[in-house]
C-alpha cells in the first residue's frame, strides 16, 4: 500500500494522523478510498469528481498535473502527498 | 598620518569574502533596487537581511500599524514603535537606517492593491513577498508576469513554511503552483494555528538569500524548486515544479489575462486574519485632515493622533485611520459592520 501524508491543516479532518496506508494502484483510487474513510477530508480535497484548484497533489517530489493527473499509476511504498497553499506571513 | 581612504565596501567585508559574491557581486547589490511587499514577520526578516547586506534602494510597502502582539516575530519592532503607534513600514525604515545609513530606504504606508501596484514595483530590479495573504500576491504575480521581473514568494504558519522563487517566463508562475486561492474558512489562519518566529525566519531568510543571488546574477544557484520546511517536526521537501511551466493552462503566464491587475478580482475590505477586524479601503484623492476629524470624534470617545494616523476607540470599536482614508476597525469580524461604522465615524 502507498503511503498518504496528510498536511496539518487536515489532520483534524483524518483521525489526528500524519500518515495513512492506503491502497489504489492510481492516484485518483488512492484519494478516492481515502476520502471513503474519512468522509469530511474528501470534502476538503474533492469539488464533484475534481481535485479542488487550491489542492495539490504531489507522487513522491512530482506535481501529478505534470504526471498523468489522478491516473498517474502509484507503485508500492510510493507516497502521495496532499500539499496545501500557506498563505500566513 | 591621515586616516586610510574610507572603503564603501568595507562594512560588507565578510560576505565580500565569500567567492560567490565577492566585490562584482557586492556592487551589484548596492546598484539594486528592490521592493518589499509587506513588512510583518517575513518582511521584517527580509528587509533586515537586505538592508546589511547592501542592498542600495529598498522600498518597503505596509498597510499596518504595530502591536504588541506583533513583537514575538516581527524582529525590527520594539515597545516603544507600539507606544508611538508608528505604521510597520515608518518604523522598520527608522531601525533600518540606524543599521545601514548609506542605503536609500522608502518607507510606503498603504494597501497594496491593483491601482497602486505597478508603480509600486515597476522600477524594482526584484519583488519580494512579506504578505500574509493570497489576494495581494495574485497582484504581485501579475505585475511580476506583465513587467517580467522575478519575485519570490514566500508563506508560513504554525511551524511550516513555502518558498518558491519565480522568474517570468524560466519559471512557474504562483497562479501555475496554486490557480485559485482557498476560500475563507477552508484553511486555517494566524489566528487558528499561531505561527513560530524561528520558522518564519528560516523561509524569510531563504527568500532573502534568494533575492541575493537574483541581484547579483547567480542564476545557476537559482532554487527550481517549491521549498516546503516544518521546523517542529524536521521535514524539509523540495517538491519539483519545474515541469508545470507551460504544462498547466495557466490563465496569468501562459494566457497572459492578468485578472488581479485588471481589478475583477478580491475584495477591497477584508477581515484581517487573527484580528477580529476589519479592514475598510477607502482611498481618497486628498489627504485626510486628522486635526478637523479629531475635533469631530472628540464627544464621541477617545480619539488621538500623529502624523501617521489616528486612533478612536468608541462602542467597544477601536479605529486606526490612515491618511490615505483607510481604516482597521477592531472588534468586528463583519465586513458589513465595519462598512456601516467606518460610514458612521469616518464618513464616506
Amino acid at each position: 500500500m502507498a503511503t498518504v501524508r496528510i498536511p496539518t491543516p487536515l489532520r483534524p479532518h483524518a483521525g489526528g494522523q500524519d500518515k495513512v496506508e492506503t491502497a489504489g494502484a492510481t492516484v485518483g483510487e488512492i484519494l478516492a478510498n481515502l476520502g471513503t474513510a474519512f468522509p469530511a477530508l474528501r470534502e476538503r480535497l474533492f469539488d464533484g469528481a475534481e481535485l479542488r484548484r487550491f489542492v495539490n497533489v504531489y507522487l513522491n517530489n512530482e506535481d501529478i498535473r505534470y504526471l498523468d493527473d489522478l491516473a498517474t499509476p502509484v507503485a508500492e511504498n510510493d507516497e502521495v502527498s496532499i500539499i496545501p497553499a500557506v498563505a500566513g506571513g | 598620518m591621515p586616516p586610510p581612504p574610507h572603503d564603501p565596501l568595507e562594512r560588507y567585508s565578510r560576505q565580500v569574502r565569500f567567492p560567490s559574491l565577492g566585490q562584482a557581486g557586492q556592487r551589484a547589490l548596492l546598484a539594486s533596487k528592490v521592493t518589499l511587499c509587506g513588512c510583518g514577520a517575513l518582511g521584517t526578516v527580509l528587509a533586515n537581511h537586505l538592508a546589511r547586506a547592501g542592498v542600495g534602494s529598498l522600498r518597503i510597502i505596509d498597510r499596518d500599524f504595530i502591536e504588541t502582539h506583533n513583537l514575538q516575530r516581527q524582529i525590527l519592532f520594539d515597545e516603544q514603535d507600539v507606544r508611538d503607534n508608528l505604521p510597520k513600514a515608518e518604523a522598520a525604515a527608522r531601525k533600518l537606517r540606524l543599521i545601514n545609513s548609506t542605503i536609500q530606504i522608502e518607507p510606503v504606508v498603504t494597501d497594496i492593491d491593483h491601482t497602486n501596484v505597478l508603480d509600486l514595483v515597476g522600477d524594482a530590479d526584484l519583488i519580494l513577498d512579506g504578505t500574509d495573504n493570497f489576494e495581494t500576491r495574485y497582484l504581485i504575480n501579475d505585475a511580476a508576469i506583465k513587467l517580467g521581473k522575478p519575485w519570490v514568494y514566500g508563506g508560513v504558519i504554525g511551524s511550516e513554511g513555502q518558498t518558491m522563487t519565480i522568474v517570468p517566463g524560466k519559471t512557474p508562475c504562483l497562479r501555475c503552483l496554486i490557480e485559485t486561492a482557498p476560500p475563507p474558512g477552508m484553511t486555517p489562519t494566524c489566528e487558528t494555528a499561531g505561527v513560530l518566529g524561528p520558522a518564519v525566519a528560516v523561509i524569510a531568510s531563504l527568500e532573502a538569500v534568494e533575492a541575493i543571488k537574483l541581484l547579483t546574477g547567480a542564476n545557476d544557484a537559482l532554487n527550481r524548486d517549491l521549498i516546503m520546511i516544518d521546523i517542529w517536526d524536521w521535514t524539509f521537501r523540495q517538491l519539483k515544479v519545474a515541469g508545470l511551466l507551460g504544462k498547466v493552462d495557466c490563465p496569468c503566464c501562459k494566457h497572459r489575462r492578468f485578472e488581479w491587475l485588471e481589478g475583477g478580482m478580491g475584495s477591497h475590505t477584508t477581515t484581517l486574519c487573527g484580528r477580529n477586524a476589519v479592514q475598510v479601503a477607502a482611498r481618497r484623492p486628498e489627504p485626510l485632515n486628522f486635526a478637523e476629524l479629531s475635533q469631530r470624534l472628540e464627544p464621541l470617545g477617545e480619539v488621538r493622533h500623529n502624523a501617521f494616523m489616528l486612533r478612536f476607540a468608541t462602542e467597544g470599536y477601536e479605529f486606526t485611520v490612515f491618511p490615505d482614508g483607510r481604516a482597521i476597525i477592531k472588534g468586528t469580524n463583519d465586513i458589513a459592520k465595519a462598512r456601516t461604522l467606518y460610514a458612521q465615524f469616518v464618513g464616506s
